[in-house]
């Protein structure tokens, strides 16, 4: 475990240094309108994927987003990352989409995601920082958990009774809103919408083979390779503790550019260190062969 | 060099129909330098087995049946006096052979065995004032057969250690029954040619000492053993239907010799593949040929009608694979 955290933890600041620049660069002007940190759950469960996101909107039209600096996720085992600009006349938005599994149940604490910037608005270098996340995984045997679910239903009722109100108010902006548009539309074409962010869609086997590649890629280790070949397991539906010859005689395993890969990322998980850079090859090799097969 | 040792296993399976774990237990002792009990009814093609790997080997076999009235030096050799030279002259016994089949070692008196158990140990005979080495090398395959327990001496598990692995040797299957007729039954059987010589084995065996454990797949070979010493979250299914601890039915656990035979004999299975490192299927294959003859169960594993195998097959199955 405290291998995996590591190699997330590196992975992480691989990725982080793959995302923004070298030290010392020139900082991008950029007028900053939102950044933050949500997640497609609050509640995950124990071994079961979920995804982290990194919003970022701006006002400047950009390729690419860089000195941005994603959370360290030590608690956490890093499966991939997919990165996502969209830039056009209302601004870019930058979304990164981290996939995670959290093996430990109890809450989890993310820190936030930092960017560093000039800020266009006075030219001044500065540092923004999303918002923190606090997780609670859940999982089998969470005794805490239980104990606490009473305290918990109370909690929810109370943001649920603050949710209505809020809901309240904002269908009141809304309707005030569209009222002026309307107005406006009459006077000059309104401005393009920005760009809705994408819905975070459960991942296909063809996005965690593409997760997966990536975190193989970036991170040539025994670790990452033992991450990987589980997330691979996992992905066809093979148990925690089984042997390469159970998993073989998986109905899942049949297709050879899959037998071949679960092969290859065995020999990356075993094999000795002078063959290990070539074993993690072999397996990068695999897993695009098997990405092929995918539709 | 491992398409030698898949020459070798395909030529003994050209004599040898089935029994496919009796020769990878063959290959295994040999690549690992251990000996084999085999525990089986008769007639199961133990003894060609070990006649077709001697010949395959260009090896000298050599078979003693063990009886209650079998003495040592019957095994090991003796001094005889010889008249004409007026001395004492020195006849080494059938243990000089690089492949013994001891048959029904269990129906042979505790010397005896103890005679046979320290010279595989130690590799060495002493008769008289000398000291006589082993051949090179030199595999043991001793069965026992599990129908016929009148008047047999039970080998204690402190001897049963020193074999590297236990097999259980089944009957063949129709199938495989009928292509023994075919292939025995019309017309002699063609020797076995030999593939390979006695020199490759020793360049095997230090192929297979260099094949690769990861410190995961250590971890999990110590685990294997450590449950056979506390088995109390394993439960197997009596007889009864009733769900038994399997500590209950366990005195005493394997030794620290079978998480040695355990690494010995994974490496060996890596080679036998074709890898120079082992994976956790290679361990799994033969965690049960190395715990077997390891573990002291007591009176329950009879009265509640539960199999030896199946405790252990139970306790393996509790580890996860790393």
């Amino acid at each position: 475990m405290a291998a995996r955290a590591a190699a997330a933890i590196a992975l992480a600041a691989a990725l982080a240094l793959a995302a923004g620049t070298a030290a010392g660069q020139s900082l991008a002007r950029l007028t900053v309108r939102s950044f933050a940190l949500t997640s497609d759950t609050l509640h995950p469960r124990v071994d079961e994927p979920f995804h982290l996101i990194v919003t970022l909107r701006v006002r400047e039209r950009e390729m690419q987003i860089a000195n941005l600096d994603l959370p360290l996720l030590a608690d956490v085992e890093l499966l991939g990352d997919e990165r996502q600009t969209v830039s056009g006349s209302g601004g870019t938005l930058y979304r990164e989409t981290i996939t995670v599994v959290a093996h430990r149940s109890g809450p989890l604490a993310i820190a936030p995601a930092t960017l560093q910037a000039t800020d266009a608005r006075d030219g001044r270098a500065k540092e923004w920082y999303t918002n923190g996340l606090t997780i609670v995984v859940g999982g089998a045997g969470t005794s805490a958990l239980r104990s606490g679910a009473a305290e918990l239903l109370a909690r929810a009722l109370g943001v649920a009774r603050m949710l209505v109100w809020a809901l309240g108010i904002a269908v009141v902006v809304i309707a005030v809103v569209m009222l002026l548009r309307r107005r406006r539309r009459a006077v000059a074409a309104a401005p393009a919408p920005p760009p809705a962010p994408p819905p975070i869609v459960s991942r296909s086997r063809r996005q965690r083979l593409d997760d997966a590649l990536l975190v193989l890629r970036a991170e040539r280790t025994r670790a990452a390779a033992v991450a990987v070949r589980g997330a691979v397991w996992k992905m066809i539906g093979a148990n925690d503790g089984a042997t390469l010859g159970d998993v073989l005689r998986r109905r899942d395993s049949f297709v050879p550019e899959t037998r071949e890969l679960l092969i290859a990322l065995e020999r990356s998980a075993f094999t000795y260190d002078d063959d290990l850079q070539p074993a993690i090859q072999d397996a990068c090799f695999a897993l695009e062969r098997a990405m092929e097969t995918v539709p | 060099m491992s398409a030698s040792l898949a020459d070798l296993r395909a030529a003994l399976a050209l004599t040898i129909v089935g029994q496919e774990g009796v020769i990878e237990a063959l290959l295994l002792a040999l690549l690992g330098n251990g000996h084999v009990l085999l525990e089986g009814p008769p007639g199961l093609a133990k003894t060609l087995a070990c006649r077709s790997l001697a010949a395959a080997l260009e090896g000298e076999f050599k078979r003693i049946q063990f009886t209650p009235d079998l003495l040592p030096s019957d095994i090991v050799g003796t001094r005889v006096f010889d008249q004409r030279e007026s001395a004492f002259a020195t006849v080494l016994g059938p243990i000089f052979a690089n492949v013994v089949l001891a048959d029904e070692i269990n129906r042979a008196p505790a010397k005896v065995q103890s005679a046979l158990l320290e010279a595989m140990q130690e590799r060495q005979v002493t008769i008289g004032p000398q000291s006589y080495a082993l051949p090179d090398p030199f595999v043991v395959m001793a069965t026992m057969n599990p129908l016929d327990s009148e008047g047999t001496y039970a080998l204690p598990i402190a001897q049963m250690d020193r074999f590297l692995m236990k097999v259980n040797v089944g009957y063949p299957s129709p199938a495989e029954e009928l292509r023994i007729l075919d292939r025995f039954a019309v017309a002699d059987t063609q020797p076995v040619r030999s593939v390979a010589a006695l020199d490759d084995v020793r360049a095997w065996r230090e192929q297979a000492h260099a094949v690769h454990i990861d410190e995961k797949l250590k971890r999990y070979m110590v685990d294997l053993v450590t449950i056979t010493r506390r088995a109390d979250g394993v439960r197997v299914r009596a007889h009864s239907d009733e769900a038994l601890r399997a500590s209950d039915l366990i005195d005493y656990g394997a030794s620290p010799r079978a998480t040695l035979a355990l690494a010995f004999l994974a490496r060996g299975r890596a080679l036998l593949e074709g890898r120079d490192f082992a994976l956790p299927d290679d361990v799994r294959a033969v965690a049960a040929h190395a715990l077997r003859h390891r573990i002291g169960f007591n009176y329950r594993l009879v009265t509640e009608g539960v199999s030896a195998d199946r405790v252990i097959d139970a306790m393996i199955a509790s580890i996860p694979a790393p």
